[in-house]
């Protein structure tokens, strides 16, 4: 295996590079994922066959919590990599840690407020409404869990083999992974609460 | 007992016992082989473990002549039920089942692993380089593939077909009127499937963009490159819409969701919508490494370099475009207005536009050409008029207004098999053709082939252009039968007999194979075409690393330009090269995805809890797991070269 | 410590919180749903940018003509797939 020593470590294999490139073009095919679920919710917003509307449900507060866990989220996650390329280890993994558990906080808080719409009567068989909207945001926050045990594993490998360049590799996808949810999380925060609640 | 009551087939007939015991058979028969030869550890090594792009391009490829001959023998009952009036060879039910699961298996069960197959065996030798971009990722897309198709196909004798055809649309595919889990089965074996394919597309993609030879910029890449390109995008854009949709349908029907219910809410037309999304897209997934196909042979064998190649790469990239605006033509009748249909209806025929222009660059490169008529040839040349009537009719049915008289019609399905056979069909057995000397070592006899070509395409037009005629009367599609008065009988006993035509033009593939295995020449060198691009530059047999020394590329032709102007294409000395390990994962996530998959159809929630959790632990142990690849000596890559050499 | 915390993160952080509150404005005040559709498409398509260039790092290989092709790729067809089922759906039986 070639190392190129002039490129940052998780660039610096041939190998490092595909990963790198193969993991933008499958965020593309995650871009319509999320793409076809809000075709889906606008297409269902208002079919709430006498269930709780948007308007009704939605609730600011956990609502901006939620949101800015995760834009602080995304901030220290590049801090991470910022200080990865710095071959700062231990500041790496600090970065990490807080990244996983602002977003282990954004799933507490998403769980409350989805006990909080089944005790006001909206489940996910309630109406074509609740069915897409439990759909999005659980498609999301199914993305953030299976995001923390993948950022908890590439964590023990730091610290267990040291920032090679497979693993620098494997925390920089994994960033990247991380600043889309973010993405997501803004269409989801704009189009589906502050809309629903306009 | 209660718990084995759901395995039990709903519509039971003798046809369907038979079949039971002739899986039973084969499955035994095969253990029972693979023992006494002795061939289990071979079969795991070399196989079932293996990551060489060449292998599994050969395991996709001989799944999809299967699954070829799975739906074949659900066309054939099919037409023969059709050719007489008031016929009582199959119910309703049965009917509904085997239109559904022909149209399934199909597209997604033939026709896809028949492209992903030649994807897999050409698209690295012709970019010159020794493997896929992710080849480990490459097996588990293979074995999804192969597990979803096997899970479909054990419906027919565990708890029942889908039945809801193979658009399965709602509110006929919930619950209420399709209570099998036969439509569970479609949910689910296509999921697992499809997250497959859509891994191949990210794969591919990365791969030609990344791995290309030096010197091959993109506007010097072969044209099935380019095809290959341009459909693994469409695959990587189109898939995630039949997951989503997929994955509405599944909790709709056991979850009780209201997506496409038609209370609570719910959009029955919705599920069309999304289905369609993503299905307008499917086709082009498979017409374009089609036309990639037919690029190569016409070239090699006019003995010309491919007319307009731009204006070729151009038409690929506009029709990749053009195939997401498209998706409502599909149902015109629903009752959107006159705007939308406007639309989408000049959307539609925009197609026919660079389409147009990639059948009149064929139609140049083949003027003065010294046309050599071999059996891929043939293929091709046949494809041409064949699949401009199929185009010409795309276009009637794309006019809004005139679609209220086609739409769900004979003239329908005439129109699309019009397109998929002569198309992709033709193309997928002439590319077979084609690529089997690189791959096997030996050459397909042609005369057993032309006769194939020839009756295939007889057969063809007979079953398949009466419909046109019947649909125009009013011969709607998905009718188990119909009356005498109708007068379509004579049409339909015709169409049966083209059927039986082209079944008999499919077992003459088989009759070849067999032929060519006992009485073909292993003598044919490396380059038994005299063909143009790089993936004929290399051995036959093609070793493990496909290239000893990496090829630099100056041209469009590279192997054509060096075999006539003597430029050198491996320049260098041998290097160690590295190269991949075998896994045995993919293949157990494979298995764990089957069992996950059945248990998800039946409702059983242990096993699919269980299933769920190994699937991520297979996840979790990839993570943690060291694997560098392997080096190949530079005294092995001699030792391979001189052996080959002197095999040539 | 400072090296840790460049300006160019931290200004893109500060930035996201203020396209945040800006976006919160069609909550707290009252506003029209077109101006209100405009403030949060502009902010919800400027704050996506800002994590792509800033944080992403989309832009610094060589791949890059790749990862922004595709991406807007990606956009175009899923916007197409949102307005087009719109269409299809909602909007077109007038």
């Amino acid at each position: 295996m070639k190392i190129d020593n002039s490129l940052p470590l998780e660039y610096s294999t041939e190998e490092n590079q595909l990963k790198v490139l193969g993991f933008w073009i499958f965020l593309g095919a995650e871009v319509m994922l999320f793409g076809t679920l809000f075709a889906t919710f606008f297409t269902l917003v208002h079919r709430t066959a006498g269930g709780p509307t948007g308007a009704e449900l939605f609730e600011i507060t956990p609502v901006l919590i939620e949101t800015f866990l995760l834009l602080a989220s995304s901030f220290t996650i590049g801090l991470g990599i910022h200080a990865m390329r710095l071959g700062r280890k231990n500041a790496m993994l600090a970065f990490f840690g807080i990244t996983l558990l602002l977003g282990l906080g954004f799933l507490g808080v998403e769980i409350f407020d989805f006990v909080q719409y089944v005790h006001e009567g909206a489940t996910i068989q309630t109406s074509g409404f609740t069915s897409i909207l439990f759909s999005t945001l659980g498609t999301h926050g199914a993305h953030v869990s299976v995001g923390f045990f993948w950022g908890l594993f590439i964590m023990l490998q730091v610290k267990k083999r040291g920032l090679t360049p497979q693993n620098a590799n494997k925390a920089f996808i994994f960033s990247l992974y991380w600043h889309f949810l973010d993405v997501v999380w803004i269409f989801i925060f704009s189009f589906i609460y502050l809309k629903g609640m306009m | 007992m209660d718990f084995f009551d759901r395995f039990a087939i709903p519509n039971p007939s003798p046809v369907i016992y038979a079949s039971m015991v002739a899986i039973g058979l084969t499955v035994l028969a095969i253990i029972a082989g693979l023992t006494h030869f002795k061939k289990w550890g071979y079969l795991w090594r070399e196989w079932l473990t293996t990551v060489d792009h060449k292998r599994i391009g050969v395991m996709y490829l001989i799944s999809a002549l299967l699954m070829l001959f799975r739906g074949g023998v659900d066309a054939v009952m099919l037409r023969a039920q059709l050719a007489t009036p008031d016929a009582k060879l199959l119910d309703a039910q049965h009917y509904n089942e085997i239109f559904s699961t022909h149209g399934v298996v199909m597209i997604l069960f033939m026709a896809m692993p028949f492209i992903i197959a030649l994807f897999n065996f050409v698209v690295p030798l012709q970019i010159g380089a020794r493997d896929v971009a992710f080849p480990r990722l490459n097996a588990l897309s293979f074995w999804l593939f192969f597990m979803g198709a096997m899970l479909f196909n054990i419906s027919f004798v565990l708890g029942g077909s889908p039945d809801a055809g193979w658009t399965s649309y709602f509110p006929l595919a919930g619950n209420q009127f399709s209570e099998s889990v036969g439509t569970n089965y479609y949910m689910i074996a296509i999921q697992i499937a499809g997250i497959g394919t859509l891994m191949t597309g990210v794969n591919f993609m990365t791969t030609i963009l990344k791995m290309r030879a030096p010197g091959m910029k993109l506007m010097k890449m072969p044209m099935f490159t380019w095809s290959a390109l341009v459909a693994n995008l469409i695959i990587v854009f189109a898939f995630p819409v039949l997951t989503v949709a997929l994955a509405m349908g599944t909790m709709d029907r056991l979850f009780g969701t209201h997506f496409f219910s038609t209370d609570a809410g719910g959009l029955d037309m919705l599920w069309a919508n999304l289905f369609w999304v993503w299905g307008h897209p499917e086709v082009y997934i498979l017409i374009l490494p089609a036309f990639g196909i037919y690029s190569e042979i016409i070239s090699t064998f006019a003995k010309r370099n491919l007319y307009g190649y731009k204006s070729m790469v151009w038409s690929m990239v506009v029709i990749a475009g053009y195939s997401f605006l498209v998706w409502a033509h599909h149902f015109f009748t629903m009752g959107q207005g006159a705007l939308t249909n406007s639309i989408f209806s000049i959307t539609t025929m925009a197609i026919a536009v660079p389409t147009g222009v990639k059948i009149f660059n064929w139609l140049f490169t083949l003027w003065r050409g010294k046309i050599q008529m071999t059996v891929p040839m043939l293929y091709s040349i046949l494809f041409i008029p064949l699949f401009t009537i199929g185009g010409v009719t795309g276009v009637m049915l794309a006019m809004s207004a005139a679609d209220y008289q086609y739409h769900n019609t004979m003239f329908l399905v005439a129109h699309f098999h019009n397109v998929i056979i002569p198309g992709v069909v033709f193309a997928m057995l002439a590319g077979l053709t084609y690529y089997w000397p690189k791959m096997f070592g030996f050459m397909l006899n042609e005369k057993i082939g032309k006769w194939t070509a020839w009756l295939l395409s007889i057969g063809f037009v007979l079953a398949f252009f009466p419909m046109y005629i019947t649909g125009l009367d009013g011969q709607a599609r998905r009718m188990y039968t119909y009356s005498a008065s109708t007068g379509f009988g004579p049409w339909n006993m015709a169409a049966f007999i083209g059927a039986l035509i082209m079944a008999v033009g499919f077992a003459l593939i088989v009759y070849n194979i067999y032929y060519s295995v006992r009485y073909a020449s292993r003598d044919i060198g490396s380059d038994p075409w005299d063909a143009r691009t790089l993936e004929w530059a290399t051995h036959t047999p093609v070793p493990e690393y496909n290239f000893a020394i990496t090829p630099q590329i100056d041209s469009i032709e590279p192997f054509w330009d060096a075999k006539k102007n003597g430029q050198e294409l491996f320049k260098g000395k041998f290097e160690k090269i590295h190269m991949p390990n075998s896994s045995g994962m993919p293949f157990i996530m494979g298995c764990i995805f089957f069992a996950w998959g059945f248990s998800f159809v039946f409702s059983i929630w242990i096993p699919l809890i269980i299933t769920t959790i190994g699937i991520f632990v297979c996840l979790a142990l990839r993570s943690f797991e060291v694997d560098h690849g392997h080096y190949i000596t530079v005294d092995e890559i001699e030792e391979t070269e001189t052996k080959l050499r002197g095999a040539n | 410590m400072k090296e840790l915390f460049p300006a160019k993160q931290v200004m893109g952080f500060v930035f996201s919180l203020i396209l945040t509150i800006v976006a919160l404005l069609v909550y707290y005040t009252d506003m029209s749903f077109t101006a209100g559709m405009t403030v949060l498409l502009i902010t919800a398509f400027i704050q996506a940018g800002l994590q792509l260039i800033v944080f992403m790092h989309a832009g610094e290989t060589k791949d890059k003509g790749a990862i922004y092709t595709n991406i807007y790729y990606g956009v175009f067809m899923a916007l197409i797939t949102i307005l087009g089922t719109l269409l299809c759906m909602i909007w077109g039986y007038v």
